[in-house]
This record gives C-alpha cells, structure tokens and sequence, in this order.
C-alpha cells in the first residue's frame, strides 16, 4: 500500500450535548391547556433524544480516540459479527420507541379532542388574508393588506374554531399555541383549544399559499370572559351575509 | 479478451495507467461522452451533472439567505423569492442528488459484482440523457418571465392553472417527469444488472453493501417513482386540458395530489439516504482496516427500511386533519428502529479498529454525527402533537438539512474522496480535502443548528419575510447567514480540489488501490479499461481484494456453491 498521510488528530465534538439542553428553553412557551400536554411532551422527546445522542455520541468519540491507528500496520482482529450485541441493539431502539409512541398516543387524544366548546369562530383564509366569524354574534372581523386582523378570545373557556378556505391551501398557526391546522378546500377542519393565560400572540399562515404567504398575518388577544363578551357587544353587526 | 483492447478503456480525460503497465493512452473527447454507452463514462457524465446542479441549487439558497439576512426585503420580491426556494429544492433532489447516486451506481455496481457494464447499456444512455433533460427544463422556467413559484412539493390548488399560471409551472411538471421516467428507466438496469450479472462465486451476500442499498433503492424507485410520473400527469391534465382531478369544486380531491406525492416522496427521502448509507458503509470497514460488523443485519435493516417506508408518506400530512395520525405515528417512529441499528453497525466496525483519518473517512466521521443529530429530530415530526407545532417551520427545515446535508452530501463527498482516484486514475489533495471537510462541518452547523432554534420560535418556512418585532428571529438569521458563508468557502475548496487534481491532472496518480479496499472495483486499473476487468480475483466473502492481500486471514465463510479461481473478466 502507499504510503498515505495519516492525520492522528481526533475530532473533539464537545459542545453539542450541551446545546441539546439549551433548546429545552427554546420552544414558544405554551399558553393553553393542549400546548401544556405537547410542551411536556415536547421535554420527554428531548430527554430521551440527548440520553440518545450522548451514548452513540460518546462511542463513536471513544472510537475516534481509542482506535485510530498509532502507524501501525498490524491488522486487526477480524470480528465479523455477535449475534447477542445484534440482537442487544436491535431491543433497545425497539423499546424506546414503544415508549415514546405510548405517550404520544396520549397526549394526541387529548390534543385533537373537539368536543362541547363554549364559543365558536369560524376561521376563513383567503390569499393573503384572514377572515374571523362570530355567528352567533353576527361579527366579522376581516384583514387587509397591511392591516392584519385581531382574533378575539376568552380565556378558561373551551374555544371551537372552525376552519374553512376560499382558494388554496392554508395552515392556521398560532407558535405560542404549539399547534397549527391547515385549510383545505372542499374540507372544514376542526380545532378546539383552551387558553389559560391572558396576552398577545402573534400567528401566521404556516403553509405556502403563494405570492404574498410571507405577510399573512394575525394577533390573537386572549382577555377574561367577561372582557370578550363585552368586547363582542361592541362590535358593529355584520349586515347578515354570513350565515 | 485481448491485451490489445485493454488500451481502449477511457478515462476523464487522463493518462491511464494500467495494471499490467501494458496499456496505451486515450483521452476521451467530447464526441466520445456524447455518444457513449459505457457505463463508467455515463457514470462520470451523472456525477459531474449532478455537482452543476448542487452548485446552481446551492446559488439559489445563498441568494435566500442574504434576503432573510435582516427583516424587510432588500434584495429582491417575494415574486423572486418563491421561485427560489421551489428551485432550491426542486434542483437539489431531483438533479443533484438523484444523478449523484445514479453516478456512483453506474460507475461501482458493475465493477463490485465483478460485471462488464450494466445490462442495457444504450437505455442507460437514454436514461442519463432524459435525467439532464428534465433538468434543463425544470429550471429553463426562469427563462420564460418565472420558474415555478409553489414549492417543490408543488400541494394543489396553488400548483394549478388558476393560481400558478405561466409556462414555469408547465416546464417544471415536464422536467419532473422526464427525471422520474429516468429514474424509472435506470432502476430496471440496475436491478436486472444485480440480478443477473454477478460474477461466478458473487452470491447475493457476498455483494458489497453499497450494491445491496442500491439493489434496495432501485426497488423503491420502480415502485414509487411511477406514482409521482402519473401524478405530475394528472396535474398536466388538470392544467393544461381543463380536468379536474385535484379540483374539489368539481368532485376532485386536493388532499389527493398530497397523497401521491408523499407516497413518492416519502420513499424518495430512503432513495436519497440509502445509497449513501451504503457508501459510508464502503469507506469505514476499509479505514477501520476490519469488515463492516453484522453484514446481514446490515443488509436486513435496509430491507427493512424500505418496506417501512412505503407506510409512512402521511407523517407529511398530520396537520390536514384528513389522514389517521396514530397509525403513521406507528409506521414513523418504527423506522427509527432500523435506522437507529446502523449507527451500531458502523460503530462496532471502528471498535477496536485501526482507524486512518484519510479525506474519505473524515467525511465519514462528519456523517455519523450530523446524521445522529437529524436522526434525533425524526421522532419529534412522527409524534402528531409534537408535529402539530412544528410542522412547516425552520425545524423542519434543520431537521431535513440535517439529514441531506449532513448525511447525504457528507457521504456523496465521502465517496467522491473515496471513489474519484478510481475513476480518474488522480488522488485528490489531503490538506485541500481537511481544509474542505472542516469549513464545512464549521458552516454546517452554524446554518443548520439555529434553524431548530427558529422553528420552536415559531418562524415557518417558505416565507420572504419576517417582522423585526419577532424577538431574536433576526439575531438568529444573522448567525445563519455568516454559518453558510463559511458553507460557500469549503464548497469552494472542494471545487478548487476537484479542478486542480482532476481537471488540470494535478493530482497524485493514485495506482489501482489507493486506500487499501476490499471490494472488487480495487482489483482492476483505475480508470478500469473498457469491459472493467482483465481477472477477477476468487470471491469467498463480501471482500474479495482484502482476501487475496491477506491469503492467510482465514475466511470465516463457507465455500462457494458456484465456480472459484480466476475468472476471465
């Protein structure tokens, strides 16, 4: 063989678990009931992913280190294979993974539960717009270009929003409701939400709508019961196009 | 065959020095790769076809990142930056990475099973040829007044005649199914090539590994590719004819181009990953100066991985609130298992190994972490709830970077360092390759890693712009935009070694086997003469050079069934 240059230099890969656990901080902090759920779930996946990346990480670190070759030209002991490690490491991604889909499957439940909500809005995307429909109020609030439309909501109660689009494709996104549904034509999509902490949150479109997808924006302003419905008496009433 | 012809195998343009030293020079014009059928050639023409296209994509993604550098729009509309980013991703998965793989394929499959060329040779031609056309044509939109401007994903109603109007649209549906008719096309060769071209004494598991992931992947791609070919028809139709397919208005279904596409496009993620799991798995037996560990389970979790993936197209679409999230939740998470056992594969090859750091192998290295790390972030997007909140944002942007750039374009530069001496008879430069592999590890992560940062900020994807008011979104793309700049240096000195090694014949003349490689391609010259090999030494295990260098190792295999000893090429 040829002679080769061989670099005995070893790659020290040091900071990376550490950034791991910095993005434990890094999700929007939830600010309602389901966001709670997917927040703690959120944390079991990253647990579970840095114990992950830490042992595969730190063995093939150990290898780097450990097995590189000092110029010397002996081979190796020929190991071809060992059934019980084969069948070690094929058990354990197994369990692991049948861990993380049990909690998964719980917090789902809980997250995509649409039952009894106690207001009702009706969420229409148009390019490149939003329109909000209190029905039974007879309110409509809708946005225009430069001027992005307020969703309104109470917190501590069950929220239902309905989804429907006048054209493509949209996606409902509020980040600090850790949740987000698309529009689909020819299909009314369903989210039911609780929120449990009053504020300002700002959402997007979150899916690729065309021309201007990048400035469909909306707030949503979470008040106390008692301030939305007051809020909702003080709209002017839709002059009844809306069903 | 004579040792006269062995003159006539030919190079990149290169002295060709042969085995036996017996050998006369050809350089290879341009009249001989426009109408070769040789399987090395059109290898050499899918390569490099594929690194224009890397190059060209990867100008489109630069262009983004000075946009989304500061908010406000600086540098361009939003009218541009669609058709960017849709060309970004439509050029780096069709025309570069699916030609880079049919490139390695076509140059190292028939010469790891000991085989001529491939089975049919002129429909390779063809289906190179078709592969640069629908290139071409996909990015010829910009030249009509805009290429296509709604993704590579191309979702319905958007992609449609009312939304997207104007030929780029048209030309990008043409361009992509000329490259999935190619794609169709190659696959049979190589499936056909693997089956019934192995030299005496190559059972099936004795192939290397490379050539089973790339038995596996053809597969996928006979399968799949033809669901994105009909679909890009139906769209055509739609289009272009006045159907309504995908119009819900008239009793079509949008949500069923999502279904056909990720049906395709899923697999298609394996199609793109599995190739290059193979190529790692080449290169770190050889530097660990050990055989891969657990060959057949090796083999049998890429089998596994590519019947699961047929059942996992809809993790893409958990938030059209159309499709049963547990059951893909189920099918997602459990491609995890095989996936996850590879890096155990690889990792007890190197234990106890006598690792050499060579170019090839640091790429390798490089690979295992940044795969690791968009491995990691897999299980995330198949949980739906977690999914929910990142969905379409710079999460998802991290995490498939992670793994196509990380690991794809790790390993293709892997196996480039690794393969590109046996192609052209030249080594790449050492300090030029460590120089190239560390500005790229450098830049990779500061592009991709505050990525996941933005996304669990709640930043989507696809978007031209952002408010300044967004907290640390802008601190964020700063960063992000320096990470690809120091990206664009090592690209750059890839480049730089490429030309200066190969194209200007530079580089060291790397004899017939540089590394020390076990698999078949290392017992012939490099380049190989026409028809690959002169003699084949006996195969007995999945590395039959490393056997005939070490004829005292013992082989811990049982005896062929079929012929052994030299074997007339």
């Amino acid at each position: 063989m040829p002679p080769l240059r061989r670099s005995p230099r070893s790659l020290a890969i040091k900071g990376l678990p550490a950034v791991l656990v910095v993005l434990a901080g890094c999700t929007s902090r939830p600010v309602t009931v389901e966001a709670d759920q997917v927040h703690s779930l959120y944390d079991i996946f990253l647990i579970a992913a840095a114990i992950v990346f830490v042992v595969v990480a730190g063995l093939i670190g150990w290898s780097i280190v450990r097995y590189r070759s000092r110029g010397s030209t002996d081979l190796p002991v020929q190991t071809r294979t060992n059934l019980a490690l084969e069948l070690i490491w094929w058990a354990l991604p197994t369990a692991l993974v049948i861990g993380l889909f049990i909690v998964s499957a719980q917090v789902l439940g809980q997250v995509d539960r649409t039952a009894d909500p106690t207001v009702n809005v009706r969420v229409e995307s148009f390019q490149w717009q939003w329109r909000f429909t209190y029905a039974k109020q007879n309110v409509v609030i809708t946005g225009a270009p430069g001027n992005p439309p307020e969703l309104v909501l109470p917190t501590d109660e069950r929220i239902g929003l309905e989804l429907v689009t006048d054209d493509v494709i949209h996606a409902f996104f509020v980040p600090r409701f850790l949740v987000k549904r698309d529009l689909v034509p020819g299909i009314t999509n369903h989210l039911d939400l609780t929120i449990n902490a009053e504020g300002t949150y700002s959402g997007q479109c979150a899916e690729f709508c065309g021309l201007l997808h990048d400035r469909m924006l909306f707030t949503v302003r979470a008040v106390s019961p008692a301030e939305f419905n007051a809020w909702l008496a003080a709209q002017p009433k839709s002059a009844g196009t809306q069903p | 065959m004579s040792t006269a012809e062995f003159g006539q195998g030919r190079g990149l343009g290169q002295d060709r020095p042969l085995a036996d030293g017996a050998g006369t020079t050809h350089r290879a014009g341009i009249i001989d790769y426009l109408t070769t059928t040789d399987h090395k050639q059109i290898g050499l023409l899918y390569v490099f076809t594929g690194l224009a296209f890397f190059i060209i994509s990867g100008a489109l993604s630069l262009l983004m990142r000075a946009e989304l550098t500061m908010p406000g729009l600086q540098f361009m509309d939003e009218a541009t930056y669609n058709q960017l980013f849709t060309m970004h991703g439509t050029g780096m998965i069709f025309f570069f990475a699916s030609p880079v793989v049919f490139g390695f394929a076509n140059y190292f499959i028939p010469l790891q099973i000991g085989a001529p060329d491939v089975a049919f040779p002129r429909l390779n031609a063809l289906t190179y040829w078709l592969a640069l056309a629908g290139g071409l044509t996909a990015f010829s939109g910009f030249l009509t007044g805009g290429a296509a401007a709604f993704g590579w994903t191309g979702y319905v109603p958007l992609s449609d005649a009312t939304y997207s109007p104007g030929s780029g649209a048209n030309l990008w549906i043409i361009g992509l199914a000329l490259s999935g008719t190619s794609g169709i096309l190659g696959a049979v060769n190589f499936v056909t090539t693997i089956f019934t071209m192995r030299a005496p004494g190559m059972t099936m598991f004795r192939m290397p590994v490379f050539t089973w992931n790339m038995l596996v992947t053809s597969l996928l791609i006979m399968l799949t590719f033809p669901v994105l070919t009909a679909a890009l028809a139906m769209l055509f139709i739609d289009r272009t004819f006045g159907a309504h397919f995908f119009d819900p208005a008239a009793g079509g279904s949008a949500i069923l181009w999502q279904h056909l596409f990720w049906f395709f496009g899923h697999p298609e993620v394996y199609i793109l990953i599995l190739p290059f799991f193979g190529i790692v798995t080449e290169i770190i037996p050889v530097f660990s100066g050990k055989p891969i560990f657990g060959y057949r389970g090796f083999v049998f979790a890429t089998m596994l991985i590519g019947v699961l993936s047929y059942s996992v197209w809809a993790h893409h679409m958990f938030t059209t609130g159309v499709v049963s999230n547990l059951f893909f939740a189920v099918t997602s998470l459990m491609i995890a298992i095989p996936t996850g056992v590879k890096f155990f594969n690889w990792i007890a090859t190197m234990w106890r190994g006598r690792l050499r750091f060579d170019t090839p192998m640091l790429f390798c290295i490089g690979f295992l972490f940044m795969f690791l790390i968009g491995g990691l972030t897999g299980p995330f997007l198949a949980s739906p709830a977690i999914d929910y909140a990142v969905h379409d944002t710079y999460y998802v942007v991290a995490h498939f970077h992670y793994v196509l750039f990380g690991g794809s374009v790790f390993a293709a530069f892997a196996g480039l360092y690794f393969w590109l001496p046996k192609m052209t008879g030249r080594l790449m430069d050492e300090r030029l390759g460590k120089l190239h592999f560390w500005l790229v590890f450098v830049g990779i992560n500061l592009t991709f890693f505050p990525m996941h940062v933005l996304g669990l900020e709640g930043m989507p994807r696809r978007i031209a712009d952002y408010p300044a008011s967004q907290g640390d979104w802008t601190m964020l793309n700063i960063v992000i935009s320096v990470g690809s700049a120091i990206l664009v240096l090592g690209i750059l000195a890839f480049a730089w070694n490429v030309v200066r090694c190969i194209f200007l014949g530079r580089g060291r003349i790397s004899g017939d086997d540089p590394w020390g490689g076990y698999s078949l391609e290392w017992a012939t010259s490099s380049p190989p003469p026409h028809h690959n090999f002169r003699a084949i030494p006996p195969i007995r295990s999945e590395r039959p050079v490393f056997d005939a260098r070490h004829p005292t190792t013992p082989v811990r295999v049982k005896p062929a069934a079929v012929g052994e000893g030299l074997t007339d090429g």
